[in-house]
């Protein structure tokens, strides 16, 4: 029934398509082989933010190659977990948004201790501080809305138990997202479970990850949602109809960098970390609309955020080892709230 | 005499059965054997009580009534539009019915994952293109139909599953003989009465493996489940098991409730696998096949077009509607964002073919992975059918019960027992590489492999062979020249059979994959998991591009060879 000519040309189409991928591939394999080269980094950033600044790395660093691996918090905890168990763990550098995670795997003993010389340049929220890891952001969470839903913006998170938010207003789920899990921990803190349960009584949702909610503020499935400052800055850009707006109780979630113990690249890991701490860097961050960790960063005025240091001054605050020692009960605990599970 | 029989015997045949023997034992019946101990067995004790407290956990117990719920909707959907369709295209005189019928095979080809995104975007609640353009032209204030329950994932399913029914069912009422029902007709039977007492009897066994084995299909499948239910907290057994391994940093407990649940569904599956041997073998000897009359088509008169609209209706429902919104969603620059000229670009894709790295490993993965699997596969397929079909030796009778284990494993089952073969335990560890697909792989698809080279070897006659080897040829020459050009048709089809499936394929890779292991699939939902939207249907876009192709190719080809 084909004629020769569209066979031919679907056979070529085809074989031009495997070519593609096989160039990608192929230097995939390559880049498998030469292992002890390549700088692994492990982040629960997303594209927009973690490319750019591994790009500018690679090019301050030219002879020092980076491959990164985007994913949530909790599913590169579990790869980790699993790396563990059959032996090494594959990423040199982790930078994610779960701080207990980080004070975890630091009494567990599988970070290297680096003091980088770039830390007193920068705004530190961990007392704490040992060099275990680094704060390289200190990403906020704010109340997304549809504009097109909701026309008022609000102001105050009690807010969200008004008419407005009747069965529109979500969360992603904790167990999937670092962040999310903080800012569970954070708004706990400060309203007790009280707040949940009056949120759930104004027919409040769950999410899956913490951009889906996003993504679905912006369609409209969701009316607003608890968001990400830079995913959600990244979708106002390209055009979403969506306003984040931030209550005067701030959460915000550093995001720790630390470095493996056992990476073999531990120098170019730490070259990393600097950059990672420096100007340049923390300037991308600044751009993409979440606070950077240096005063002498200008944050562009659109995106309505504070300095660092007044940040952290505003912010809800918490015990991180506490919040270790009560991330399952909280979990949990905001799942019977919510019935997560059906 | 004796002496030569011996050698003969032992030196190629005992070989070939023991190779076979070896791959069946280690790429499937060992892996699930591990699950199975795991189940039951705590450090090496047997221990029954876990296995029903876990069981018994509301959360596991309410997945599997979950997983039972669905699979049962989704089976009684398929099975009766399966029946339909496949009545309507073989017994009636419907217009362009061999047309219609190569397309009601079309839903075989969209991933039923991509086609739950296409769903997603088009009937959740709020924001569906379909309900939002309802209640804003009717004014309605409730949305008309909600994707995110049990109906919506059931029909969804339905809508690419039932092909299995549709297939099975024409092909019955093809080869069924007409002169029973003539005969009926000559008695003075009403066509009511033909069709209550002959025509359904004879196709019953038909429609029940058809949905039988939907049911296989729906109890352990992922896609749709993940996509449309965790959000509501629909968790069916696959996505439970998923999410165990996924969030639980690889903790031995949650390996185990993942073996539990693991067990329920090997269990079901056998249990669907021998109703289905039970039907087929009591309704095998009703159908007399070969015969070429024409059976006698019902007059539809009047209704004529207004069924083929309807049938083009649900085509174009079902097939081009969602294909429509996955491209045009990929094309704009946020998701939300109204469906107009100015909102769409091809930007997205360019990106995604062209800078997004994972693209790249996932294009290149899943099609190294689908040609691995399928030329190993149809390799070790047509050897081991070989000697269940053909072959007389002692031990068969094994092999005959191995053969039959890919059959009842499901997908998820597989990805289970292989973490557990092969992360280390047992000295290799395949874990985090592309090997572990690939061993996956082998194992899910051995069965499509078997099926079809054992239907060739059963049309190729002994004699052929004994001839061959009375004119002096050894087992080997024989085999190469003889056996396997006739075969050859059975092993092009498997090989197709099983490479384009794998290329879309989500329910293994999604549980084995690793940073630069990602599949089509794995890639599809990732992004769709990570809130990019636009981005995730981008790539299932380019995926349905190279689908249709490769689908296209094999019709070329598997058309000459039948030539």
């Amino acid at each position: 029934m084909l004629k020769k000519t569209t066979v031919w040309l679907l056979s070529v189409m085809m074989l031009m398509m495997m070519l593609v991928a096989g160039c990608g591939g192929g230097e995939e394999k390559q880049a498998a082989g030469n292992d002890s080269q390549k700088l692994i980094v492990y982040t629960s950033m997303k594209e927009s933010l973690i490319k750019g600044i591994v790009d500018g790395f690679k090019k301050a660093n030219p002879g020092i190659d980076v491959d990164y691996q985007s994913a949530g918090a909790g599913k590169l905890m579990a790869k980790i977990a699993a790396e563990r168990q059959s032996g090494k763990i594959l990423a040199d550098v982790i930078w994610t948004s779960e701080v207990p995670d980080f004070y975890n795997m630091k009494n567990e003993g599988i970070l290297l201790n680096y003091k980088s010389p770039v830390e007193p340049e920068t705004v530190n929220p961990f007392d704490d501080y040992d060099g275990s890891f680094h704060a390289a952001r200190l990403g906020t969470l704010g109340i997304v809305i549809n504009t097109d839903k909701i026309k008022t913006a609000p102001t105050q998170w009690s807010d969200l138990m008004g008419p407005d938010y009747n069965g529109k207003f979500g969360i992603a789920n904790p167990a999937l997202s670092g962040t999310s899990y903080m800012s569970v921990a954070l708004l706990e803190k400060q309203f007790g479970w009280k707040f949940f349960e009056d949120i759930k009584a104004n027919g409040g949702r769950i999410g899956k990850g913490s951009g889906q909610v996003i993504d679905d503020t912006a369609s409209g499935e969701l009316g607003a949602a608890l968001a990400v400052d830079y995913i959600t800055n990244a979708k106002i850009e390209k055009g979403a109809h969506l306003q984040l707006c931030y209550p005067p109780e701030l959460l915000v979630v550093p995001s720790p960098v630390a470095i493996f113990k056992d990476s073999a690249k531990a120098d170019a890991a730490k070259k990393f970390v600097d950059y990672l701490l420096g100007k340049e860097a923390q300037t991308l961050v600044a751009q993409q609309g979440t606070i950077p960790v240096r005063e002498d960063v200008e944050i562009p005025a659109k995106f309505n955020l504070p300095a660092p240091k007044e940040a952290l001054e505003k912010s809800i605050k918490i015990d991180y080892i506490e919040a270790i020692k009560t991330k399952e009960d909280t979990i949990k605990k905001f799942s019977d709230i919510m019935q997560i599970k059906q | 005499m004796s002496t030569i029989k011996k050698d003969s015997g032992f030196g190629v045949a005992q070989i070939i059965l023991l190779i076979s023997i070896a791959i069946l034992v280690i790429f499937v019946a060992w892996p699930v054997l591990l699950i199975l101990f795991n189940a039951f067995f705590v450090d090496g004790n047997f221990n029954s009580t876990d296995f029903y407290n876990v069981l018994t956990e509301p959360e596991t117990f309410q997945a599997l009534k979950n997983s039972l719920i669905i699979a049962s909707m989704t089976t009684i959907g398929s099975t009766i539009v399966g029946t339909f369709f496949a009545w309507l295209v073989t017994r009636t005189d419907l217009p362009y019915k061999t047309f219609m019928k190569s397309l009601f095979l079309v839903p075989f080809m969209l991933p039923s994952f991509i086609g739950a995104l296409a769903w997603k975007m088009l009937l959740s609640p709020n924001s569906g293109y379909i309900n939002t353009f309802f209640m804003e032209t009717f004014g309605l204030s409730e949305p008309v139909f909600d994707i995110y329950t049990y109906y919506g994932i059931s029909a969804v399913e339905v809508m690419y599953l039932f092909p299995f029914v549709f297939i099975q069912v024409c092909g019955a009422l093809e080869r069924m003989d007409p002169t029973l029902e003539e005969s009926a007709r000559i008695s003075g039977a009403g066509l009511f009465t033909i069709t209550r007492k002959i025509t359904i009897p004879l196709v019953l066994p038909s429609i029940m493996s058809g949905a039988l084995l939907i049911m296989l299909y729906s109890m352990a499948h992922f896609g749709t489940v993940a996509v449309l239910g965790i959000e509501q907290g629909i968790y069916n057994i696959p996505t439970l098991i998923y999410e165990k391994i996924h969030q639980s940093g690889g903790s031995f407990d949650s390996i185990r409730t993942g073996t539990v649940l693991a067990t329920v569904l090997v269990v079901t599956a056998a249990m669907i696998i021998w109703a289905q041997q039970k039907v087929l073998s009591r309704g095998h000897y009703q159908i007399i096949g070969g015969k070429s009359f024409r059976p006698m088509e019902l007059k539809l008169r009047g209704l004529r077009y207004p069924l083929l609209f309807f049938c083009l209706a649900y085509i174009g429902f079902t097939i081009l509607l969602p294909t429509a919104v996955i491209f045009l969603v990929g094309g704009v620059s946020t998701y939300g964002l109204p469906l107009t000229w100015e909102n769409l670009s091809l930007d997205n894709y360019k990106y995604i073919l062209f800078e997004y790295e994972v693209t790249k490993d996932a294009i290149f993965n899943s099609v190294t992975l689908g040609l691995a699997a399928a030329v190993i596969t149809m390799f070790a397929g047509v050897m081991i059918s070989y000697v269940i079909v053909k072959m007389k030796v002692r031990g068969k009778g094994i092999l005959e019960f191995l053969g039959m284990l890919p059959f009842s494993v499901p997908g998820s089952v597989i990805a289970l027992g292989v973490i557990l073969a092969w992360s280390g335990k047992f000295g290799i560890n395949l874990y985090n590489t592309v090997w572990i697909i690939l061993v996956a792989y082998i194992a899910r698809y051995m069965a499509f492999s078997l099926k079809a080279n054992s239907a060739a070897l059963e049309q190729v006659h002994d004699s052929l062979m004994e001839a061959s080897r009375s004119c002096g040829a050894t087992m080997w020459q024989s085999l190469k020249d003889i056996v396997i050009p006739l075969v050859r048709p059975g092993m092009i089809s498997a090989f197709f059979l099983i490479f384009l499936p794998a290329l879309r394929e989500l329910t293994v890779s999604i549980m084995l994959y690793a940073p630069t292991t990602r599949t089509i699939g794995v890639a599809i939902y990732t992004l769709n998991e990570d809130g990019e939207t636009v981005m995730s249907t981008a790539l299932a876009g380019i995926a349905l591009i190279l689908i249709v192709i490769g689908q296209m190719l094999i019709n070329h080809f598997t058309k000459k060879v039948s030539e």
